[in-house]
C-alpha cells in the first residue's frame, strides 16, 4: 500500500533539466517516507527519473503514462 | 570529504565565440547536483568569458531563446560550483572582478587534484 501523496510536482511543459531541478528541491521540502507525484511531458524525463532514483536512493513507486503525461510516484527515503 | 558522494567535475573550454556551445555545461552540472552530487565547473581557455559581467545577460544560447543567465542562475541556485584559473583569464583579458558573483580562482595543481579525486571529468 502506497503511503497518501505528500504533494504533486507538475512539470508538465518543462524541458531538461527542470523537471529534475524541481524534484530535487521538492524532495528536499517532504518528510522521510513521504510521497510526491510528479507529472512530465518531456520524453528525456523517463530515463532521468530512473538515473535519478539510481544516484539518490529515492524510490519510484509507480509510473505510468497517459495521453503523453507521465506520472511518477516518487518517495524521499532519506 | 564525504567518500560516499559522487563527484563530477566539468571543463568548459569555449566562451561567448560559440554561444551554441554556451550552455550544455550548465544544464548537465545543474543535473548532476540535483541528483545529490558535488558538481563544479572549471572555466579555461575560453570559458571565462562566460562569466564576464553583462554577458549572462545578454548572450542568447540561439536566435529568440533565452539568454546564458538562465542557465548559469540554474546551475548556481542548485549549489554547482565554479571555477577559472589565472593563466585564462590573461588570455581572455579578464580580472577575477570582471567576473560574476561567486567565482572561486584556483591553479593547475587545485585542478588535478579536483579531477583525481573526482568520479568522473567531462571536457567541452
Amino acid at each position: 500500500m502506497i503511503a497518501a501523496i505528500a504533494s504533486t510536482l507538475d512539470c508538465r511543459g518543462l524541458l531538461c533539466p527542470l523537471p529534475i531541478i524541481r524534484l530535487s528541491k521538492a524532495v528536499k521540502t517532504v518528510d522521510v517516507g513521504a510521497v510526491i507525484e510528479m507529472l512530465a511531458t518531456d520524453p528525456g524525463s523517463v530515463p532521468d527519473m530512473e538515473a535519478f532514483e539510481h544516484q539518490t536512493g529515492h524510490k519510484i513507486l509507480e509510473r505510468s503514462e497517459a495521453k503523453g503525461t507521465f506520472r511518477f510516484l516518487v518517495q524521499r527515503t532519506k | 570529504m564525504d567518500e560516499d558522494v559522487k563527484r563530477i567535475l566539468y571543463v568548459q573550454t569555449t566562451g561567448t565565440e560559440q554561444p551554441e556551445r554556451s550552455a550544455t555545461v550548465f544544464f548537465l552540472a545543474a543535473s548532476g547536483a540535483a541528483m545529490d552530487m558535488e558538481v563544479g565547473i572549471f572555466f579555461t581557455q575560453l570559458g571565462p568569458t562566460l562569466l564576464q559581467r553583462g554577458v549572462p545577460e545578454t548572450l542568447r544560447v540561439r536566435k529568440g531563446g533565452v539568454t546564458l543567465g538562465h542557465f548559469i542562475e540554474q546551475a548556481r541556485d542548485i549549489g554547482v560550483k565554479f571555477y577559472v584559473c589565472q593563466p585564462s583569464l590573461e588570455l581572455t583579458e579578464l580580472k577575477l572582478q570582471d567576473l560574476i558573483e561567486g567565482v572561486e580562482m584556483i591553479g593547475g595543481a587545485a585542478f588535478n587534484n579536483m579531477a583525481l579525486e573526482a568520479d568522473q571529468v567531462i571536457c567541452f
